[in-house]
Parts: C-alpha cells; structure tokens; sequence
C-alpha cells in the first residue's frame, strides 16, 4: 500500500470512528481546547501506529485503545492547565454542531457523571455504554471478562444510589 | 436512574454525533507531517542528549583519574564522581529503553502500568541527581580547578574550607526539600514537584490503584 494510499484508508477509518474520539475527548476533558488538544494528540498516536494495525480486528476496538491510553495519560499529566493548544482556537478538529443543545439532558447528565469518575473507570463506561461486550472490553482494558462484569455491576449499583440521593428515585 | 436506561439514550446520542461533528480534514492531514510531538520521544530524545553528556563526563573524569594516578587526593574524588557519572548513565540508559518499549497498542492497564513505572522512575532519578549534586559539589570543585586550571584546593583553600561548602550544601538541601514540601501543592514546575515527592506519591497512588483495578 503507498503512503497516500494508507493516508486514504486511515482517513476514512477515521471518519468512520470519529463519534469515539469526540466521546472520549468529552469524557476526559472538560475544557474545549484541551479537548482539541487530545483529539489531536489521539490522532497522531493513531496514524503513528497505523502501520501495524492487522485489518483482520476490528478498527473501533483498536482505536478505543489507543484513544483511552493516550486520553488517560493526557489526563494524569499534571501540566495539562498550562499546556499551549496546538492549532488556532478558532479551528478545531472536531467541529460539533449546536453541541450542547442538541444533547439530552440525560446525555449531559451521564457526561457529567463521566467526568467525575476515576481515568480506569472512565474508560470503562464508555466502553460499556457504546455496547462492546465484556470480552471486547477487557480485550482493551487489559483486564479479565469477571473483572469487567464485576465493575460493571457495581458502577450501575453506584449509579442508582447517586441517582437515590440526588433525585430521591431509589 | 439506571444505566441501562442511560444505555439507549447514549445509542440515541450515538446516532446524532454522525451528523453532527465534522472532522477538520486540514488538520487531520497535518497529523500525517508532525513530527517530534510526541511526549515520549521528546523526552527519549532528552534523556538521550543527557546521556551522550554523561558519557563525556565518564570519558574526561576517567582520563583525569589516569594522569593523576599517584594523587589519591585528586584521584578518590575523580574515581567517586566517575562511579556516580556511570550509574547516572545506566539509570539514563534504563529511562530511554522504558520510554521507548511503550507501546500504545497494548491494552490500557498494561500501557499505564508502564507509563507510571517510568514516572517513578524518573522522579526518583531527580531526587538522587540533586542528593548528590549538593554532596558532590565539592569532589567536583576539586577536580574540576586540578583538570582545567591545575590548582590544588587542598593548598589554596584548606580542608576546613572545603569541609564548610559540604556542610553548607547539605544545610541548602535541607532547607530546599523542607521548602519544596511545605509550597507542594502551589508548584507547577514539574522539576519543583518531584524533588518534594509530590509526583512520586502521585505516581506510587495510581500504580495502587491500577493494581486495585486489576484485581477479580
């Protein structure tokens, strides 16, 4: 395959999967231009590493782990506050149509409780909620499909006793 | 509020990102032309330069040691700052070759596992390099004036003298780590947050956690 043949596939791989970077640089970051610095970052990382992706797996599962390696290490670095955003803030790579308004609350809702979850556990609801099966997740997490039951099971127990006390529908 | 209640409307949410983001195609094709952005070959690439600057250091003190070989008193220090030079190096040696086995393909808590293993790593390496700095100033003045200049310290300033910058030094790393700890949590200079240990409790915490999330 020639280089800009590679950059065609990759290109419209990506274009195929977008709605995963936009969801993890979402999760991970509350800031808009760290979350285009992220997209970014993930996209680098993802072309970078293009040239060993066996086409026989699935690309999602794939990109999912990337995309959350680098998101989790973006986040754990402390200097994220300070960083300089790679391109022009009037340009994003991810441009989002009428963003939060076209979301339901319920949606803005889970964002939120996204956010406040720890990296690990993070990644792992995303995953659950765009309807990978247990052994695509622990295939990305690195994890045991048990374990990925497990946690599954408590974060929906968490969940209902968040939303008991909040809203008072335990 | 159910999470597999939440389950569909995200599928919903799903369903409307396709039509509502857009890619920036101008900036996706610049990913395929930037280069040395990326984190860990920016600091392989440092760790790299430090370590062909150890390797003069080992060379030149080792070429000290040999012309001054019947002067223990230049010699022992040159010989203790060599040793120090040649663990530097290997330490440098080992944070290249961890930085550069990270391989983002792998799955999340085996990539992030390594990634704090060489945070620890590196944290530790700060800490020991100022340690020893502070207790190598003198050794390193001494061979230092003999190698460049050819003045003797021990003739010029006396062992009292050189016994004071010890203490001195000793009495500055004190003050500094005491400092660096008490102002933590306002230091945004990595350098400054790892000499307090800040980093590294940081570093140790999450290895603990993702231990924790690892675990049946």
């Amino acid at each position: 395959m020639t280089t800009s043949e590679r950059q065609e596939r990759f290109q419209a791989l990506v274009e195929e999967h977008k709605k995963i970077l936009y969801k993890v640089c979402h999760s991970y970051c509350r800031n808009p231009a760290d979350r285009d610095d992220l997209a970014q970052e993930i996209l680098f990382q993802l072309w970078r590493s293009f040239h060993v992706f066996d086409e026989r797996l699935r690309f999602s599962t794939w990109m999912y782990r990337i995309a959350l390696n680098i998101a989790i290490s973006f986040y754990r670095r402390e200097s994220v506050r300070t960083r300089h955003v790679l391109s022009g803030a009037d340009e994003r790579l991810l441009e989002a149509i009428d963003e939060t308004s076209n979301q339901p609350e319920e949606v803005q809702l889970l964002y939120q409780w996204i956010g406040e979850l720890d990296p690990l556990n993070k990644a792992l609801v995303l995953l659950y909620l765009d309807g990978n099966s247990y052994q695509e997740i622990a295939n990305v997490l690195g994890i045991s499909e048990t374990n990925v039951a497990t946690k599954v099971s408590r974060l929906k127990q968490t969940l209902r006793h968040e939303a008991g006390v909040k809203y008072g529908t335990r | 509020m159910e999470l597999d209640e939440l389950k569909s409307k995200w599928a919903e949410h799903d369903r409307k990102l396709d039509e509502s983001i857009r890619l920036n195609r101008q900036l996706l094709r610049e990913t395929y032309t930037r280069k040395a952005k990326f984190a860990l070959w920016r600091l392989a690439t440092m760790l790299a330069l430090g370590s062909m600057g150890m390797l003069v250091v080992i060379v030149w003190l080792g070429h000290f040691v040999a012309i001054n070989w019947l002067m223990p008193r230049f010699t022992v220090p040159a010989a203790v700052l060599d040793l120090a030079a040649i663990a530097a190096l290997a330490a440098l040696n080992a944070q290249i070759a961890l930085a550069l086995k990270i391989d983002y393909n792998q799955p999340v808590a085996v990539i992030q596992k390594k990634l704090e293993t060489l945070r620890r790593f590196r944290v530790r390496y700060s800490q020991t390099i100022l340690l020893t700095s502070a207790l190598a100033w003198a050794p390193m003045f001494i061979v230092v004036m003999k190698g460049f200049l050819g003045a003797d310290v021990y003739r010029l300033f006396g062992i009292a003298w050189i016994a004071a910058n010890v203490a001195f030094g000793l009495a500055v790393l004190a003050i500094g780590f005491w400092l660096a700890r008490k102002y933590r949590e306002r230091m945004s200079r990595r350098f400054l947050r790892d000499i307090a240990g800040y980093n590294l409790n940081a570093a140790s915490g999450f290895l603990a956690t993702l231990a924790e999330f690892e675990k049946d």
